[in-house]
């Protein structure tokens, strides 16, 4: 079928884009931003995963790069929390956060819902440089004369607030911490706004909320997700900032000795803390995997040609975990103290959520049962969510009964259980969105070869690397240690570790294949046809006919294709 | 939008909405293509925002109920009598505000000048009021470092202000425009926008201050 290119806005001003407001053109920022991020995230992740077997090694390199944290060539314990920590904060932020989300979104929601724009297009730019802004903090606070912070993604109480008295990293660095995601949470609340008033507002003619397509209500709820959660986390952060600037004690006990001196504080709580964290951090999860979920309807409905199953079903599924994802902040205290009886209702909860989600995990398998399928790199990646989200996702019903979460919590079955449902679900929800949309976005095709490669040694690699941490969790691993040979008890688990490392940096490697295909597609890549993917939805339509059907309309009998875009009337009757 | 300005387009309503498609949204400015933004959109916009803004607030104050609960450390703040009046001054901004935006609906622009002018100062003396009771608390002893309620005083009155300040960076931007008499239609969502956050950040003080006089 011969199909005229696709049009791209501005594909040859590239560096214009940094200062337009075109929606595809903030996506294209956002989705650079989210690469950097996720190539040093995983940099990172083979620091630890390197010193974790081999915790006395001496690398010249280290001692260049961080002369006080690695004197020597050897990592401190101290900077390998730092580096956790950067980690943790650069793959939640501005990896999970802004790639499904703010790039996709940007990306193709305007575009399905048949508006131009995004409702407040420098509004838009505006939170993309506010994050990127962000994110350079971030990394300023990790250049610190005396490192970078120590308290994990999750900054707890009282580690992050009593100052550099707590450790290098704690002092100039903890604070930028802060401050930069005080930025990213202003960044995603204007991102939240332009979203959710682009859906209620700017719809096309004919298409109602019952025809968005599913991405469009995956992030319409995302972005009301963000709206509630991430003011929580500002307020919370401003407190926090107040704590170790003004004098304040929200957030630290009285009488509180950390080495030898007491802090100056009085009556605050670090439970206080935990609280308004996870009330943004659960949430957060969500924020990060529901835009994934909608992708993936979205793709498995198109690849398997045939329309989504329950449709109504899936929607009310997103909202529903969304609504659920609010009240489930406790189970992530269990044990830290939380009263039992809220312990039981947070875990009743946190159990509830199981139901949407396994209703959209079987429609999504209904979806495909019988269906002609095309397994393009963009399918294998759907289908590949929907694996490691359900194994990811069985481990989480083990974490949300207080029992067994007092064994597992400190132990890397939850490592496991949150890079499986959360990271990898995630990110093989932002490949799959990728592979499809790289011609919305570039006019070109990535390589479906190399491709498929990227997706099964990726695969492999995942559950290769994550697989083994719930059996260390079963040993009783501990996570966030940064050397586990000074244990006896832990020496059954070293080849374990051994194996993760491995695992680990092969399949950081396979990643490279991914980064050539992009770059090499960027330039080389076969010109995109019109609609690539013989898709329903409006970003691959250039008519500007009123939507007269829903967004999964294919496999009609008696039409002349196999599929009818949302603004085409029907032929065949 | 003419620069010429005439009884027909310095008055009136404000533009009305394209009718709806069935089922759809607003669907995109059809005047103004590839601008994105309509009226609806701004609405909807700055509804959002103030369910941000309160969900910022609702985080604040139930950090206060829990700390206080926490300990016996909570000792209740005097309030300083100016915010009484600070709040008095406030609503009368809210209200002169308003009264300015129906007076422009009905085409009278001169006293919409008038009103919004007496809005802004009414807004900018409401600041001004703030800094004088924080200086009185600090006088006093009460400082951010002091007891938790003053911590929590200076945390959600400052949080206030500077919603305000940015409160104000809009309503005088209608200010500058309506003295120019650049407000024609095409600007009527500007005003109605700044109006609807104005009355929101008299909701969001007259609860600050009913915290304060009431439980804290």
């Amino acid at each position: 079928m011969e199909t005229p290119a696709l049009k791209t806005k501005g594909r040859s001003r590239f560096f214009a884009g940094l200062a337009s407001t075109d929606h595809r053109a903030v996506a294209r920022l956002y989705f650079f931003l989210s690469l950097l991020a996720v190539v040093l995230g995983i940099l990172l992740s083979l620091l630890m995963r390197f010193h974790l077997v081999f915790p006395q090694a001496q690398v010249g390199w280290f001692a260049k790069l961080w002369p006080i944290g690695a004197e020597g060539g050897v990592m401190t314990p101290e900077l390998y929390l730092s580096i956790l920590t950067l980690h943790g904060t650069i793959m939640v932020f501005f990896v999970l956060t802004l790639a499904p989300l703010n790039a996709f979104g940007n990306l193709v929601l305007p575009e399905q819902i048949g508006a131009k724009q995004m409702a407040f297009p420098r509004l838009n730019l505006l939170s993309f440089w506010i994050a990127a802004a962000s994110f350079a903090i971030l990394l300023a606070s990790f250049m610190g004369a005396d490192g970078g912070p120590l308290s994990g993604w999750t900054a707890y109480a009282p580690l992050s607030v009593v100052g550099a008295i707590a450790g290098p990293g704690e002092g100039l660095g903890q604070t930028l911490w802060f401050f930069s995601i005080a930025a990213f949470s202003v960044s995603s609340l204007l991102t939240a706004i332009n979203i959710i008033a682009t859906v209620i507002d700017l719809r096309g003619p004919g298409m109602t909320l019952m025809r968005m397509p599913l991405t469009c209500w995956n992030w319409f709820v995302t972005a009301i997700l963000s709206l509630l959660a991430f003011p929580v986390l500002l307020a919370a952060g401003a407190l926090i900032l107040l704590d170790r600037l003004g004098g304040t004690s929200f957030f630290v006990p009285a009488g509180l000795l950390v080495g030898d001196q007491t802090i100056q504080h009085s009556g605050g709580s670090p439970l206080l803390w935990q609280h308004l964290f996870w009330f943004f951090g659960h949430p957060e999860v969500y924020i990060a995997i529901l835009p994934g979920m909608g992708i993936v309807s979205h793709l498995i409905a198109n690849f398997s040609r045939k329309p989504i199953f329950g449709y109504k079903a899936m929607v009310w599924a997103s909202i529903s975990i969304a609504f659920l994802g609010l009240l489930v902040w406790g189970h992530h205290m269990f044990i830290s103290g939380l009263n039992p009886y809220s312990a039981i209702a947070f875990s009743l909860l946190t159990m509830t959520i199981g139901v949407p989600s396994a209703l959209k995990t079987l429609n999504w398998i209904a979806t495909a049962w019988g269906g002609s399928l095309r397994f393009t790199t963009a399918m294998l990646f759907a289908l590949g969510f929907v694996s490691v989200f359900v194994t990811g996702g069985l481990s989480g019903l083990f974490l949300g009964q207080p029992q067994l979460d007092a064994y597992f919590h400190d132990t890397y079955f939850v490592v496991a259980h949150f890079h499986l449902v959360m990271g990898i679900a995630a990110l093989f929800g932002v490949f799959a969105g990728t592979f499809y949309w790289f011609p919305l976005m570039f006019g070109r095709m990535l390589d479906e070869r190399l491709g498929k490669l990227h997706f099964y040694l990726t695969f492999i690699g995942a559950y290769a690397t994550f697989l083994p941490m719930h059996f260390a969790g079963f040993a009783g691993n501990p996570r966030r240690y940064s050397d586990f040979t000074t244990f006896d008890f832990l020496a059954p688990s070293m080849p374990l570790q051994r194996w993760i490392t491995h695992s680990a940096f092969c399949l950081a490697a396979v990643q490279l294949i991914f980064l050539w295909n992009l770059f090499r597609s960027l330039r080389r890549g076969a010109t995109a046809p019109a609609n690539p993917w013989e898709a329903t939805s409006l970003e691959w339509s250039e008519s500007e006919s009123p939507v007269v059907r829903g967004p999964y309309e294919y496999s009609l009998p008696g039409e002349a294709r196999d599929f009818l875009m949302q603004n085409e009337e029907s032929r065949g009757y | 939008m003419p620069r010429t300005l005439t009884q027909s387009n310095i008055g009136g309503p404000p533009p009305t909405l394209p009718e709806f498609p069935p089922g759809g949204g607003g669907g995109d400015d059809r005047d103004r293509p590839d601008r994105g933004g309509s009226r609806a959109a701004s609405i909807t916009g700055i509804i959002v925002l103030m369910c941000a803004s309160s969900m910022t607030f609702a985080a604040f104050v139930s950090a206060m109920v829990v700390r206080r609960g926490l300990n016996n450390d909570w000792h209740a703040l005097g309030l300083p009598r100016i915010l009484y009046w600070n709040t008095a001054i406030l609503i009368l901004s809210s209200i002169a505000i308003d009264t300015g935006r129906r007076l422009l609906r009905r085409g009278k622009r001169v006293a919409f000048n008038w009103f919004w002018t007496v809005g802004t100062l009414l807004g900018s003396g409401f600041l001004a009021g703030q800094v004088i009771a924080w200086k009185q608390l600090g006088e006093r002893g009460f400082y951010m470092a002091g007891n938790p309620s003053s911590a929590f005083f200076y945390v959600l009155t400052w949080a206030h202000a500077a919603h305000v300040i940015g409160a104000l960076g809009a309503v005088m931007y209608v200010e500058y425009c309506a003295l120019r008499y650049q407000l024609g239609p095409s600007r009527r969502t500007m005003v109605d926008v700044s109006a609807i956050f104005w009355h929101f950040l008299d909701v969001l003080w007259l609860g600050i201050m009913g915290l304060f006089v009431f439980w804290a």
